[in-house]
C-alpha cells in the first residue's frame, strides 16, 4: 500500500510533461487480487503490472476499464488502463469471479 | 463454478456461432458445397491448440503486450476475409456468375481464424481445472451448457436467414457480417490501446447505466454490432471506417470494371 501512495504523490508531484506513466503492482494468490483496491490518480494513463502467484490461469476482466487479458499460471502481465475521470472501476477474475474481486479508484 | 462456466463458453461461442451460421445461411444460397464448414472447424482446433499451447510464450512478446497484438492481428484478419468474401459474393452476382473456389476458401480462413481466438481462450480456461477432477467436472457440464446455448442462437439465426425469402439471404446476412466485421475491427482497435499501441482516451460517451455490456442485450449487441458502454473517439472512429470501408471499395469496384478481383 505505502508503494502506491509513493507512486500516487511522485505521479501527483511531477511536472505532466515529463510525466512517466506510473507502474501499479497487483498480485493474484489463491484465486484473490492483492491489494483488491488501488488508488490511482485520475486523469492519467496508468501501467498495471499483473503477477499471478497462482499455478492456474487468470482472466484480468473489467467492463468499467474495458480491458480483458488472460494472466498464465506464475506469469506477469501487462495492461495499461486510464486516463480515468475520477471514480470508481471494479474488476474481476473472470475464471475466478466469486473470489477475484477489486476496484481501481480514481482521484 | 458451473455458472461462470456457462457465461464464460457461451460469450466465446456466441461470437463464432454467429459467424458461421450467417456464413453457412449465405453459402446455402451459392453454387459452394457445405464441406467448407468442415475443413474450417479442423484448421481452427488446430489453430486454437497452437495457440492456447504457447499463450505464456506469446503474452511475453512485445514487452509483455504480445497476446493483445497477436489477438488484434487475429481480429483484424478476420475483417480483411469476411470483407473479401462479402464483396467477392457480391461481384459474383453482380457479373451473373457462379461462385467458385475462391469463396470457399475466404470462408474456411476466416472461420478458421475466429475459432482460433474463440477456441484458444476456451482452452487455457479449461486447463486451469484439468488437475482437479471435483472442479472440471462442474466446469466442463456449464461449459456443455454454455456451448449448446450458444450453438442454438447459432442454429436459430441460420434458419431465421433461410425463412425469409431467399432473395433477401445474401443482402441481410451481408450486412449482418460487415457489423460483426466492424465489431471486431473496433476491439482490435481496443486491444491496441490496452496494449499502448494506440493512444489512449477518455470516452465519447457512457451508457453502462441504461445498457450495461453485462446485460443479456448488451453481450448479443456486442456479438452482433460490436457495442460497447464506454468507446473512445478512436474505436467509434475505426468503427465507422472498417464498416463504410467495404461499401465504398464495392462502388469503386463497380466503376472501375470490376477488375480488382482475380475472376475465375
Amino acid at each position: 500500500m505505502l508503494r502506491l501512495w509513493v507512486l500516487l504523490v511522485l505521479s501527483l508531484v511531477s511536472i505532466p510533461a515529463a510525466a512517466k506513466t506510473p507502474v501499479i503492482e497487483i498480485e493474484i494468490r489463491n484465486h484473490l487480487f492483492e491489494p483488491s483496491e488501488i488508488v490511482v490518480p485520475a486523469n492519467t494513463k496508468i501501467k498495471l503490472m499483473v503477477y499471478n502467484r497462482d499455478p492456474t490461469p487468470e482472466e484480468f476482466e473489467s467492463y468499467e476499464l474495458n480491458r480483458e487479458k488472460v494472466i498464465v499460471g506464475n506469469r506477469k502481465a501487462v495492461i495499461f488502463i486510464g486516463p480515468l475521470k475520477p471514480g470508481e472501476y471494479p474488476f474481476f477474475g473472470e475464471f475466478h469471479p466469486k473470489t477475484a474481486r477489486g476496484k481501481v479508484i480514481a482521484r | 463454478m458451473l455458472l461462470t462456466s456457462v457465461i464464460i463458453v457461451l460469450r466465446e461461442v456466441l461470437e463464432a456461432a454467429l459467424i458461421v451460421s450467417v456464413l453457412l445461411a449465405i453459402g446455402r444460397t451459392l453454387p459452394v458445397r457445405v464441406s467448407w464448414v468442415g475443413w474450417a472447424f479442423g484448421f481452427g482446433a488446430i489453430g486454437a491448440l497452437l495457440y492456447a499451447t504457447n499463450i505464456a510464450t506469446v503474452s511475453d512478446w512485445f514487452n509483455g503486450v504480445g497476446q493483445e497484438v497477436v489477438n488484434a492481428l487475429l481480429q483484424i484478419a478476420i475483417y480483411i476475409f469476411l470483407m473479401l468474401f462479402i464483396m467477392r459474393v457480391r461481384v459474383d452476382r453482380d457479373e451473373g456468375r457462379g461462385s467458385d473456389k475462391l469463396v470457399s476458401w475466404l470462408m474456411i480462413v476466416s472461420v478458421s481464424l475466429a475459432i482460433t481466438r474463440e477456441g484458444s481462450e476456451l482452452l487455457v480456461y479449461f486447463s486451469g481445472f484439468a488437475s482437479d477432477l471435483d472442479l472440471f467436472t462442474p466446469v466442463l457440464i456449464g461449459g456443455v451448457v454454455g456451448a449448446s446455448i450458444g450453438i442454438s442462437l447459432g442454429a436459430l439465426t441460420y434458419y431465421l436467414l433461410l425463412n425469409i425469402n431467399r432473395a433477401w439471404t445474401p443482402h441481410i446476412g451481408t450486412v449482418v457480417i460487415a457489423l460483426v466485421g466492424a465489431g471486431l475491427a473496433s476491439q482490435a482497435a481496443l486491444l491496441l490501446i490496452q496494449a499502448d499501441w494506440l493512444p489512449s482516451q477518455t470516452p465519447l460517451w457512457d451508457s453502462s447505466n441504461w445498457l450495461p455490456e453485462t446485460s443479456v442485450t448488451g453481450q448479443l449487441l456486442y456479438a452482433l454490432i460490436g457495442y460497447e458502454a464506454t468507446p473512445t473517439p478512436l474505436q467509434g472512429a475505426i468503427y465507422f471506417v472498417a464498416l463504410l470501408a467495404p461499401i465504398a471499395l464495392i462502388k469503386l469496384l463497380n466503376k472501375a470494371g470490376r477488375r480488382f478481383l482475380p475472376s475465375s
